[in-house]
């Protein structure tokens, strides 16, 4: 589903980002992506979205190399990779299915199109019934949960997060990580830059560790540890938080809870099991997600 | 495949949303195409009233008559003389009782006037039409000595200085349209990165999510089309009423007839409202330009 070649990346001025990264993630594979701050972490999102331009290498996306994609087919790229930041980048005048419709209406669906799949995909990530609020009357937890739909609405292949947990606290974390496994189980290949220690160790992903522009560790089913002993630089404390054992029971459990979403997604023909399920999955976490 | 009235309505919120901007805009438009095309319509109410005098008749040679000599065998000489000039395209011969046509009409307001004269004081005279009216000079200066001719009017310095009043007409017209023009276009320039600084955020959303690079552009090049179609159609609209206005005012000029073919205004006002729309247009492409580099 991606694959990068020999991709280095010098900004101008000379700053290296990435120098000589080779990796290859399959359709459907959830992959972390750690390292400490300018380890090139976000500069290989950029490149995925062809935001920046590689210096040398290839990038191949969906079997199209995006280094050579003309600049007026990038938007097509994009439409084929949702992007959640940890900012949310949510429009603050428009409110929660206006913001989630805003990104199918601006690559020109019809309306009806629009409104279905926006109350279906609200409903995924468990905001029925907040749909009219604005940003600002939601809980940071819930805001993330809207710039996930936003990037899920139209369905794309694979998914970007950088740093999607970053402004949240760690129980609201693991309602995202919820919502991320599920969408994952959908058959969406994510890739999510993070420094979450707690949120890697629980989920048992594939870990690709960057440092200084490097690949310095590559695990399937690994931990944020595991990258660690690889690692040849200083890096912060690795230990994990006390937190650490109940998200991962948390999210174990929520696995074995919706194993069959996977068979259900298949299927978009079933909007009503996905919406009780949402629901449901909403009811559960309500008290856990502290309303600011 | 993209939706109009989405992008028609975006278009609208724009300009609603920074709607003095939004004016400043539409009135840089007006002021500089009102000028411009009222330098035009003047241009054209002279250019007209040179026609006029240009059908008529150029040169009027009163005669010196049977008190002075001459005799209208005289006369008959000198207009037979006066039609074999190539310069000339026509020669009428006035008589008295014409003439006393004239002479009433053109006091027909006063009567004291025409009670004191009678046919006998009018002058017989012939009429020169000219092929090109820049020939009157040498005409004027042939007739001048010739014994028979008592007066000579000449409507070419009228002319002449109308028509280069016109030519000066037509240059100003021109230079503001081009001086006040680029201004518009830099203004809209301008009205529209505000606009886009306005929506930056809403833009990046875009991007991310792959709106097409037309799709995030469009809203703004009808912003500006909008507005240069709104000032052009104002600058019409103004020239056309302070038309109508000086019709009905400025009636004591009579030789001067404030008259504009309604064909004439309907095909330069329609020009000027495709260049303002396109003005607009133009000024806020350039603006985008610059902002949407990928």
């Amino acid at each position: 589903m991606i694959r990068l070649e020999g991709v280095t990346k010098v900004y101008k001025g000379g700053t290296a980002a990435l120098r000589d990264v080779t990796v290859e993630i399959g359709k459907g594979q959830f992959v972390f992506l750690v390292g400490p701050s300018g380890s090139g972490k976000s500069t290989l999102v950029r490149l995925l979205l062809r935001e920046e331009d590689v210096t040398r290498g290839n990038i191949w996306v969906a079997g199209k190399d995006i280094t050579k994609l003309p600049r007026w087919k990038i938007p097509q790229l994009r439409r084929s990779v949702g992007t959640v930041f940890q900012d949310f980048k949510l429009l603050p005048g428009k409110t929660v299915y206006e913001n989630v419709a805003f990104a199918l209406e601006v690559l020109g669906h019809p309306r009806g199109v629009v409104q279905q799949q926006v109350r279906q995909v609200v409903e995924l990530v468990g905001l029925a019934g907040k749909g009219e609020r604005y940003p600002d009357q939601l809980s940071g937890g819930e805001q993330q949960r809207v710039s996930i739909a936003r990037s899920f609405v139209n369905r794309p292949p694979i998914l970007l997060a950088d740093e999607p947990t970053g402004n949240l606290d760690p129980a609201t974390s693991v309602g995202i990580m919820r919502l991320l496994d599920r969408i994952n189980r959908t058959g969406t290949t994510i890739v999510m830059a993070t420094h979450d220690h707690a949120i890697v160790d629980a989920m048992r992903r594939r870990v690709i560790a960057l440092d200084h522009g490097r690949i310095v560790s590559d695990v399937n089913e690994g931990s944020y540890d595991d990258t660690m002993t690889h690692r040849t630089v200083q890096a912060p404390a690795a230990t994990p938080k006390p937190k650490a054992p109940d998200i991962a029971d948390e999210v174990a459990a929520e696995d074995k809870g919706s194993g069959e979403i996977a068979a259900e997604e298949g299927s978009p023909s079933d909007p009503m099991q996905e919406a009780v399920e949402a629901m449901q999955t909403h009811r559960a976490e309500s008290p856990e997600e502290p309303t600011t | 495949m993209i939706r109009l009235g989405y992008v028609l309505r975006d278009a609208l919120q724009n300009m609603r949303r920074n709607v003095f901007v939004a004016i400043g805009a539409t009135i840089a438009v007006f002021v500089s195409l009102v000028l411009s095309f009222g330098a035009l319509v003047g241009n054209e109410v002279v250019a007209s009233n040179t026609g006029q005098w240009q059908e008529g008749e150029h040169i009027a040679v009163f005669l010196k008559d049977v008190p002075d000599g001459i005799t209208s065998a005289d006369h008959q000489s000198l207009q037979a003389e006066v039609e074999s000039w190539d310069e000339v395209a026509e020669v009428r011969y006035v008589d008295r009782a014409e003439a006393w046509e004239e002479y009433q009409e053109l006091f027909k307001d006063s009567p004291s006037v025409l009670e004191l004269s009678d046919s006998s004081v009018v002058p017989r005279s012939i009429r020169i039409k000219l092929k090109e009216i820049d020939s009157f000079q040498d005409i004027q200066f042939r007739l001048e000595g010739h014994p028979a001719v008592r007066r000579i009017t000449v409507q070419g310095e009228v002319i002449e200085r109308l028509s280069s009043f016109s030519k000066t007409l037509k240059r100003v017209a021109v230079g503001i349209a081009v001086i006040q023009g680029s201004a518009a276009v830099i203004l809209i320039a301008n009205t529209i990165r505000l606009a886009i600084y306005a929506r930056r955020d809403e833009i990046a959303v875009m991007r991310l999510v792959g709106a097409s690079n037309w799709f995030i552009q469009i809203p703004f090049l009808i912003e500006g089309l909008i507005e240069g179609l709104l000032g052009a159609g104002l600058a019409v609209a103004t020239v056309w009423f302070s038309l109508r206005y000086a019709q009905d005012n400025f009636t004591l000029l009579e030789f001067l007839k404030i008259e504009v073919s309604p064909g004439f205004f309907a095909r330069q006002g329609f020009f000027y409202l495709v260049f303002g729309a396109a003005a607009g247009f133009f000024g806020s492409a350039l603006g985008v330009r610059r902002f949407m580099r990928v």
